[in-house]
């Protein structure tokens, strides 16, 4: 047995969402926005909930956005996912809630706002966006 | 014609509550079926129909049938949504009886959770879809964790400190501390040991979750005229639903505009008033789904009996204790009792009309309300004693 952590769960893509984690490989944090309406919708689907286009742009976040809630996970319940880890959920320019983790967050307290900015790391599968607390 | 009072309850089963049942879940589904059937003076003959939750998968219709020796089952139906659909297979079955698709037909859950596969264990990586697939390659893989993001999000926008998810644990223990069936009979608990209790996952401690349980409860669904002919005291169904609330999400719906209060159960708690013709101040007995403390707050406030926000302060008034304004969980619920996935409370809210409960409420309450669990599509019901 090797000291290395077992490898994380990967997003498995699907023909609707596979533009969207293609983009996170490039270090691209992108949201579907409607060319009928102009609304942006998170998560990846094929339909505008507000026009009912199927009609769409990809658009890339600017990778700024605030903490809108975030758990520090105390007990290890995955093997890929050493304890302590901070998740948070941010509330990114562009509107969308998206949740990863906090790079380097030492289980502190983090106040709800608070600005983050993404960063990327890779994996073996899939590039994954982390939030820097700025 | 609505769904009120057209369908009851007459027949309830369990089993004990353990950390090992040392037997399978099908085993234990036919048991409390047998015992829910007798209890409703019905043969298992009688059934023709089957409305299981989603999460009981590892229970076939077919087997059961098999079992019992049906000569056929005529209507069986699935609720989806885990924890969020208990409720859901009760109001299924009574639209199939008011319809006359089926005439008695079993509804019941069975898990293994402590001693086989656990809720709070992630299984180990691999390709994940749906929309776990934003949320696990993060880390966020278990209900505890998704819960504390609502749960955070509760504390923050009313000003709260963990001891409003403490009080919800506090009252669980003390009404299991007196109730012989549950894991948690005589242990009660101080807010002390809630403040003290490791974290799961901040805000979350482990006292802010339920129970590991392995059990099985069953309840029997017959139409209001064949519940007259039973031997039991019929629990009308006085009102089912389910919800979803806007943007639905399984449990990380996080998109909307307020995280703090529970959309789903918002929508579900209006809808089944409105078919019961009633007010939160017509309801005796209060069932709550406490998969997570944060949500039993929250979901007391959906169904109004508390402001948003302002269930904290409910706890600290007495208003859900035995002897309070609306008595909550009086079994201990599945932070004290057991955690058979919503299904026990739906056994207590049964007994507490037949009064018959270990911690039976003061009054005769005539009147149940139990919701399914929040955070995830839900479903509810309001069951009575008397059909009006
Ligand atoms: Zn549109």
């Amino acid at each position: 047995m090797s000291d290395e952590p077992a490898p994380r769960p990967f997003p498995q893509r699907d023909r609707d969402t596979t533009p969207f984690w293609e983009a996170q490989d490039k270090h691209e944090l992108r949201f579907q926005r409607c060319t009928g309406c102009g609304s942006v919708r998170y998560r990846v689907t094929p339909l505008c909930p507000n026009c009912h286009s199927f009609d769409h742009e990809w658009i890339a976040s600017s990778g700024r956005g605030h903490v809108y809630s975030y758990t520090v996970v105390r007990r290890q319940t995955h093997p890929a996912f050493p304890v302590p880890y901070t998740v948070a959920l941010a509330e990114m320019e562009e509107g969308p809630r998206v949740a990863a983790q906090v790079r380097g967050h030492d289980g502190g307290e983090i106040a709800l706002g608070a600005p983050v900015h993404v960063e990327w790391e890779d994996h073996p599968k899939q590039s994954l966006p982390v939030f820097v607390l700025d | 014609m609505t769904i009120r009072n057209q369908a009851a309850i007459v027949g309830i089963g369990r089993t004990e509550f353990s950390k090992n049942s040392g037997r399978s879940t099908l085993r234990m589904a036919l048991e409390t079926i047998l015992d829910a059937l007798d209890d409703a003076g019905l043969r298992p003959s009688d059934v023709d129909g089957v409305v299981k939750m989603s999460a009981n998968r590892d229970i076939d219709e077919v087997e059961l049938a098999r079992a019992l020796g049906l000569q056929n089952l005529r209507f069986f139906a699935e609720v989806p949504y885990g924890g969020g659909s208990g409720c859901g297979t009760v109001g299924v079955a009574a639209s199939a009886v008011a319809t006359e698709m089926a005439e008695v037909v079993v509804t019941f859950r069975s898990l293994n959770e402590r001693s086989e596969r656990r809720f709070g264990e992630s299984s180990v990586g691999g390709g994940v879809g749906g929309w776990n697939a934003y949320y696990a390659p993060h880390g966020l893989v278990t209900p505890a964790q998704w819960m504390a993001i609502f749960g955070r999000r509760y504390l923050h926008e009313f000003d709260h400190d963990t001891d409003a998810f403490g009080m919800v644990t506090v009252l669980a223990r003390k009404h299991a501390a007196t109730n012989p069936h549950a894991m948690m009979y005589q242990r009660p608990i101080t807010i002390e040991d809630h403040r003290k209790a490791e974290w799961i996952a901040e805000p979350l401690r482990l006292l802010d979750c339920c129970l590991d349980t392995d059990g099985a409860c069953a309840a029997i669904v017959t139409s209001a005229a064949r519940a007259k002919t039973c031997k039991s005291t019929p629990a009308y169904v006085t009102a089912a639903t389910q919800g979803t609330g806007s943007r639905p999400e399984v449990m990380t719906a996080w998109q909307r505009d307020s995280i703090a209060h529970l959309e789903e159960t918002d929508s579900a708690a209006r809808e089944l008033y409105r078919i019961a013709g009633m007010n939160p101040e017509d309801i005796d007995v209060l069932l709550v789904y406490d998969h997570f403390t944060p949500m039993v707050l929250m979901t007391i406030e959906s169904y109004g009996f508390a402001a948003r926000g302002q269930a904290p302060s409910r706890y600290r008034e007495g208003y859900f204790e035995l002897d309070g304004r609306v008595p909550l969980n009086p079994h201990g619920g599945h932070l004290g009792e057991g955690y058979i996935h919503g299904f026990n409370h739906i056994h207590e809210a049964v007994s507490q009309l037949r009064g018959n409960a270990a911690n039976q409420v003061a009054g005769s309450p005539k009147t149940a309300l139990v919701s399914s669990a929040g955070g995830v599509p839900t479903s509810s019901l309001i069951l009575s004693l008397e059909a009006r």
